[in-house]
């Protein structure tokens, strides 16, 4: 199989396409992150939350504030940690509005990531974060298929597990909308400016 | 007597130049961990000698974790737009003539694997690095938040 490596300079070029499109489809906003066209609505999404008990989790944004969702795993030892600080660097840059940042992260590795595990990971990150998990693939698969997320976990001949997984973040207003997702690789700066963005045009 | 210091001196000095034209091994970070993680990335800058080298090995302590890897992320073929990312292990990394190998975040990495314990903002501990021509280098890890 061919695979590409990330240049960090091949992601710049395509998110600097992607702000173009950003631009296009939100004309009061200068959005660094990709924006999609309709603005996809996940808002009747709902998982399980493990940091709640598992009581159900519903993938919108409270009244004022954005809810920051992520497919990831917990055995992921570079590229959801890295997005995870990154999005720490962001938020710790709002102030105030800090609080009005919500993060939950989906695992796409539940056989793995137990509602503890995926919790206390996730509450590293952010103290009040929501660990969402299911055992029902189906109602995994529904939730990524919302989200326009994918995953793949596979185990080589080794017996080692692989997980490829889709390494957005997504950003959803109080409406269900997703507003803007970012893509791997986004500087925490531009996160911020798209998150303070947002929050001012939810008040 | 002084003249035996300055003998120990050049001595010395012959041997720092000796290191000149070899690999070197900088910025060796691993980012903090979370209770009950087993997983964990160590990043770093090598610095090609004169000849081109090839990173084939990596090993840490018992203590630190039952293994280490080098693996590399990366974007799937052909989904760019998808934003899919994986991990695999590879067997070396090149490093190039006089030139720099980065190992960082969505990269190459050192994974490491069944942490036995969580790595604390401000601990360090040591992992060998085996190169095809250097040979074995011991280098520091400090662990960040990043």
């Amino acid at each position: 199989m061919i695979r590409t490596r990330i240049a960090r300079l091949a992601l710049t070029a395509l998110i600097a396409g992607m702000m173009v499109t950003g631009a296009c489809a939100a004309e009061d906003l200068t959005l660094a992150g990709m924006v999609r066209d309709p603005l996809p609505s996940v808002g009747t999404v709902s998982l399980p939350d493990a940091s709640q008990g598992g009581t159900e989790f519903a993938t919108i944004a409270e009244e004022g504030h954005i809810l920051v969702l992520y497919f990831g795993y917990t055995n992921c030892p570079d590229v959801c940690p890295t997005t995870m600080a990154d999005l720490r660097r962001a938020v710790a840059t709002l102030g105030d509005d800090a609080t009005k940042i919500d993060v939950a992260m989906v695992s796409v590795d539940p056989a793995r990531d137990d509602g503890e595990r995926l919790t206390a990971y996730i509450q590293s990150f952010f103290s009040d974060g929501h660990s969402l998990r299911t055992d029902d693939p189906a109602r995994l698969e529904e939730a990524a298929f919302a989200f326009g997320a994918a995953y793949e976990v596979t185990e080589t001949e080794d017996g080692n597990i692989d997980v490829a997984h889709s390494a957005f973040l997504y950003a959803i207003d109080p409406a269900g909308y997703i507003q803007v997702q970012w893509p791997f690789g986004m500087t925490s700066e531009d996160i911020a400016s798209d998150l303070e963005q947002l929050l001012r045009r939810l008040t | 007597m002084k003249r035996l210091v300055g003998q120990a001196l050049v001595l010395v000095l012959i041997a720092g130049c000796a290191q000149a034209g070899d690999v070197q091994v900088d910025d060796v970070w691993a980012r903090t961990s979370a209770s009950m993680q087993d997983a964990g990335a160590v990043y770093m800058t090598i610095s090609g000698g004169d000849e081109a080298d090839s990173l084939i090995g990596v090993r840490v302590g018992s203590d630190v974790a039952a293994r280490a890897e080098m693996h590399e992320s990366m974007m799937m073929e052909g989904d760019d737009e998808g934003g899919m990312m994986q991990m695999h292990a590879v067997e070396s990394i090149l490093v190039e003539a006089n030139a720099e190998t980065k190992l960082e975040p969505g990269g190459y990495h050192v994974m490491l694997q069944q942490l036995a314990e969580p790595l604390v903002d401000g601990a360090e501990f040591t992992l060998t690095l085996t190169f095809q021509n250097a040979g074995d280098i011991d280098v520091t890890v400090e662990v960040r938040e990043g």
